[in-house]
């Protein structure tokens, strides 16, 4: 049985957000937390350009996809600083130390 | 090819001159000192007011008006013009509060580069007009808005608030991505008024819609967290109480206004005709529902004031959803105006409250040096040595609860009204539940007021440091326009009519 190509790219989609899914429900670790949202953003670029792929638009597709790469690499500066605040202020990079706010 | 298709519009000097004061002003701070860039981004948001009357005028004499660059499109209709009168409003507030609350913080320049900027991208936000634009809007204004929210960059409780906030908000905004992409993957198109066009020919075809289902409800689910949506909100308390009180204020009164905003057009668009829009309005119903009852039972037990208000922004939340739920659920035009009635009120009370409640943090602690959050104790007696601020206070709870003649008794009152009109028996069960939640809501609010006024001086409030005058008169103006539009609330219906009409046009 061949798969379609559009078809890989689609699996490819849902294993990555696969991955992050499940590391976003594990990861304690705040860079692994990091590396887990940006292989979610993947997952959301792959299935624009598989969406581009399957409805012919692939220029318009790349372009939007450029576009969410510079957005998400702005999060992910903003949440390394915040990454290396929480280290130096709590000592710790685990999420599940984080927890002078409750109720 | 002429890149500039239309001439330009007065509304999109209300993008161009915050966005671009941003840089602007860090830069002069960064140069020239703070005292400049407290200044220039207060002027920067005056000059602003100029355009957004010039574009009100437009709007009421000729409609809808859209801008058209390469293959962005920008259209300036009512809901647009509501968020930008809202954000530039209690913008403008905002920075004549922090002139005196965040001098001499560190950084304070990046503060005000970071604030006009996030104004500027909330004024975009209103007006895209296609899927992907409203997305990077979105992102701009979610990336803005992480700034200002781990602010207090040495706090651990800020910081905190912050982590929660950016992993939350950067998954949401994921699955809106991938919402997007779905749609554009069955429909080939990205604008909201040709996806809507295409979904209603198609007639959906069984791929079609699965794909658009999906599409629908991934997009719930990311503008939901920014919406703070009951089951996604966790981040919400944190933020909005950790934040400094003119982004709290910023956050509860706009930001996730806008969330809301970008939530019912992204997915109205979607829905196409028949029976979508009913069901989606039932949606928006069950999450009115959970908003308010879970808001109203969180907030009760709250002993900061800051958390309270945050947890109160959950309930209010639920009344705007309400509003726009019942006209969505049986189609009445009355309900819809009332949620937007409702999100102008809320914006305005939520403001009051939180820049009050961060003048009394301020002169009790901030002015100290101290960073503690302010107590539902430290205000006893605090009418007694800042009596201004404690009524203003006292009129944005009061206000939010629902008292008469407040401006949050005729927005309430308008989504109730609507939704007896509906004459449906589930509509008239929740406006009755939503009416019993506000009597509730009064529970802690009346709390708040009551140790102002009726209670001995605290330690904090005796030894308070007076209150600088750029603090007071926000709050003045405010409450004055909290009972203002109060008794006369058709004054502010030329702003809440255009945008229900814009609303319901989408359905």
């Amino acid at each position: 049985m061949s798969l379609s190509p559009l078809a890989i790219v689609l699996l490819a989609v849902t294993l990555l957000l696969g991955v992050g899914f499940y590391g976003l429900l594990v990861a304690r670790n705040l860079i692994k937390l990091i590396v887990v949202l940006q292989i979610l953003a993947k997952a959301a670029m792959l299935a624009f350009v598989a969406a581009g792929y399957g409805q012919e638009h692939m220029g318009l597709a790349q372009s939007m996809v450029a576009m969410v790469i510079v957005a998400d690499t702005v999060v992910a500066v903003i949440a390394l600083a915040l990454a290396v605040q929480v280290r130096r202020h709590y000592g710790t990079l685990d999420v599940r130390k984080l927890t002078t706010l409750r109720g | 090819m002429a890149l500039w298709t239309s001439s330009l519009h007065p509304f999109l000097w209300l993008i161009v001159i915050p966005v671009l004061a941003s840089p602007v002003v860090y830069l002069a701070g960064r140069l020239a000192g703070a005292a400049l860039a407290r200044w220039l981004a207060l002027i920067a948001l005056i000059v602003t007011c100029a355009p957004c009357v010039l574009a009100a005028q437009e709007l009421a004499a000729n409609g809808a008006a859209t801008f058209t660059l390469g293959l962005v499109q920008l259209q300036f209709d009512g809901l647009s013009l509501l968020l930008a009168g809202l954000a530039l409003g209690l913008g403008t507030s905002v920075t004549l509060f922090s002139n005196a609350y965040m001098r001499g913080e560190t950084g304070e320049e990046k503060y005000y580069a970071a604030l006009l900027a996030m104004i500027g991208v909330m004024v975009g936000l209103g007006c895209a007009n296609d899927l992907f634009n409203l997305w990077v809007w979105f992102e701009a204004m979610a990336v803005s808005s992480y700034m200002l929210v781990a602010f207090y960059r040495d706090q651990p409780a800020s910081l905190e608030a912050g982590v929660k906030y950016l992993v939350q908000s950067a998954a949401g905004s994921v699955l809106v991505l991938l919402g997007i992409a779905a749609v554009f993957g069955a429909t080939g198109q990205l604008s909201l008024a040709s996806i809507a066009d295409s979904v209603r020919q198609a007639g959906a075809t069984q791929a079609t819609s699965a794909g658009l289902l999906a599409a629908g409800a991934l997009m719930t689910v990311g503008f939901g967290v920014k919406a703070a949506l009951v089951p996604l909100h966790t981040w919400l308390p944190d933020a909005h109480s950790q934040a400094p009180s003119g982004i709290s204020a910023m956050l509860s009164g706009v930001v996730i206004e806008a969330g809301l905003i970008a939530l019912l057009r992204a997915v109205s668009a979607l829905l196409g005709e028949g029976d979508a829009v009913a069901r989606f309005g039932q949606l928006l119903l069950l999450f009115a529902a959970l908003n308010m009852m879970l808001g109203n039972l969180l907030a009760l037990k709250q002993t900061q004031v800051k958390r309270m208000l945050a947890f109160s922004s959950l309930s209010h939340m639920g009344y705007m959803l309400l509003g726009f739920g019942v006209a969505a659920y049986t189609g009445q035009s009355a309900a819809a105006q009332g949620g937007m009635f409702h999100m102008l009120s809320h914006g305005l009370m939520k403001g009051l409250a939180f820049l009050a409640a961060g003048a009394l943090l301020y002169t009790l602690y901030v002015a100290k040096g101290a960073h503690g959050p302010l107590m539902v104790n430290d205000l006893n007696g605090a009418a007694r040595r800042y009596p201004l601020a404690a009524l203003a206070l006292g009129v944005a709870v009061l206000g939010l609860a629902g008292l008469p003649p407040l401006v949050g008794f005729m927005s309430k009152w308008q989504i109730f009204v609507g939704g007896f009109q509906a004459g449906d028996t589930l509509v008239a069960l929740l406006v009755i539940f939503a009416a019993l939640n506000s009597v509730l809501s009064l529970a802690y609010y009346a709390p708040l007021v009551n140790a102002m006024y009726r209670r001995e001086p605290s330690h904090a409030v005796r030894l308070g440091a007076a209150m600088p005058p750029t603090m007071i008169v926000p709050l003045v103006v405010m409450s004055i326009l909290v009972i203002a539009l109060g008794v006369w609330p058709t004054l502010i219906a030329w702003l809440t009519e255009p945008a229900g009409q814009a609303l319901l046009a989408g359905w």
